[in-house]
């Protein structure tokens, strides 16, 4: 009984520990805009696979001075049971207030000089590049661009949106996103 | 460049080693500045010449050229698919061994093509090298199916095939059409067929001779001979 008893107080003792530790601080709310994208309405079709396929440009305000680099996310949740994902980008130097149109498909290829070290995650095409709405026709399917603000940096390469997931726990200092829309037509009969 | 050169290497040796299913670093990098897409240009315009078609249209062979040359780029690193006239092994290929594709062919070419002009508002033969490579990207990922511009089944599919035929086209046995002067083997250290192997070669001592050899150059290998009589015409030897 005795070690039982003793663990049992260890636990409490530990659970009145963590209670104890400051609580995550609600992350900032960033406001999201575009040149092209518009809240609510289609992703225009250059940044579809219905057209030149090329990243669109994000504007962020509202980042907290805690941020030290940004991550960019793009993902679909109107499919199946976990959310398809077509862009990860992060690494975006703190100094930046948004990213510019058209991003390299070339990783060899630098970032332009105002994300200067950002990086390429892996997207659900398994490839470190932007691919933009490709859905299947039949429904309106919605894009969330998320950006984060993080209190870290110099996160390692070729991380998923799993990892990157992983990667920012605990270390989200401010958030925000822009939802867009896109629908493809059935093949005529 | 060099780096980028070596980077794209890698990817394309990475590539060549997977599964064919594969699709990670399917595609090689893009030259993006003016002046690579003048050294792109001035790479086309030394292309080997073509000899007589078999199976494919000029108009075909011309994508076909493009597209291998995207997959297996020629750079400062070495040549690629294109003097390897992988192209030439897929036309003799689909006029033999492989005619049943033929059709296959017919039908992906021409809606990349479509794809190309609907999406990028071009033929494809007069995109940049880096919209090229954002094109076949789409066509590889599966994404330009739903353009609907006429791919049979998956874009994905006709990626996979023609992805292939390129690869068989540059490291196959060169008695095929492709692998000219031997440049799919030397790309990846591939020595040739060997009959032969010293003990100073079997402990790894020194990197092994390359033949530049036809594995059908061999005595000792014959490809089958097919009797093109009729069927049943040397019935009366019976």
């Amino acid at each position: 009984m005795f070690p039982l008893l003793a663990l049992a107080i260890a636990g409490s003792a530990l659970a009145t520990l963590g209670a104890a530790q400051p609580a995550q601080p609600a992350p900032a709310a960033l406001a999201i805009s575009s040149p092209t994208l518009i809240e609510g309405q289609p992703v225009p079709r250059q940044h579809t696979a219905d057209g030149l396929n090329v990243s669109p440009g994000l504007m962020w305000k509202g980042a907290p001075a805690a941020a030290k680099s940004f991550a960019v996310v793009c993902e679909d949740p109107d499919v199946g049971t976990q959310p398809f994902v077509h862009w990860v980008l992060y690494n975006v130097p703190a100094t930046a207030t948004g990213v510019p149109e058209n991003l390299p498909i070339d990783p060899a290829v630098a970032m332009p000089s105002s994300i200067a070290g950002a990086i390429h995650g892996l997207s659900g095409f398994r490839r470190p590049i932007y691919r933009g709405p490709a859905p299947p026709p039949g429904k309106v399917h919605h894009y969330h661009f998320v950006v984060y603000a993080l209190d870290v940096a110099g996160l390692p390469s070729g991380l998923s949106r799993a990892q990157l997931t992983d990667a920012m726990q605990g270390h989200v200092v401010g958030q925000g996103e822009l939802v867009a829309t896109y629908e493809r037509q059935p093949p005529p009969r | 460049m060099a780096d980028r050169d070596l980077t794209r290497r890698a990817m394309i040796k990475l590539a060549g080693a997977a599964p064919a299913g594969a699709l990670a670093a399917g595609i090689a990098s893009a030259p993006s500045s003016a002046a690579e897409t003048a050294a792109q240009g001035a790479r086309t315009s030394a292309r080997p010449a073509r000899e007589p078609l078999r199976a494919l249209t000029a108009a075909e062979a011309d994508l076909l050229d493009v597209i291998a040359e995207r997959l297996i780029p020629s750079d400062a690193s070495g040549p690629g698919a294109t003097e390897a006239m992988a192209v030439r092994y897929i036309d003799r290929a689909l006029a033999g061994a492989l005619a049943e594709q033929r059709e296959a062919y017919r039908v992906g070419l021409a809606a990349l093509e479509r794809y190309a002009r609907q999406t990028r508002g071009k033929p494809f033969l007069q995109l940049s090298p880096t919209d090229q490579e954002s094109l076949l990207i789409d066509v590889e990922s599966g994404t330009a199916t739903g353009a609907n511009v006429g791919f049979a089944g998956s874009s994905a599919a006709f990626f996979a095939l023609v992805r292939g035929h390129v690869w068989q086209g540059t490291f196959g046995d060169p008695v095929y059409g492709g692998n000219a002067n031997f440049v799919g083997w030397d790309l990846v250290g591939y020595p040739g067929v060997r009959t032969v192997v010293t003990p100073a070669e079997q402990k790894l001592l020194s990197p092994p001779t390359r033949t530049r050899r036809s594995a059908y150059d061999n005595p000792m290998f014959n490809k089958a001979i097919v009797d093109e009589k009729p069927a049943g015409s040397d019935r009366d030897a019976d």
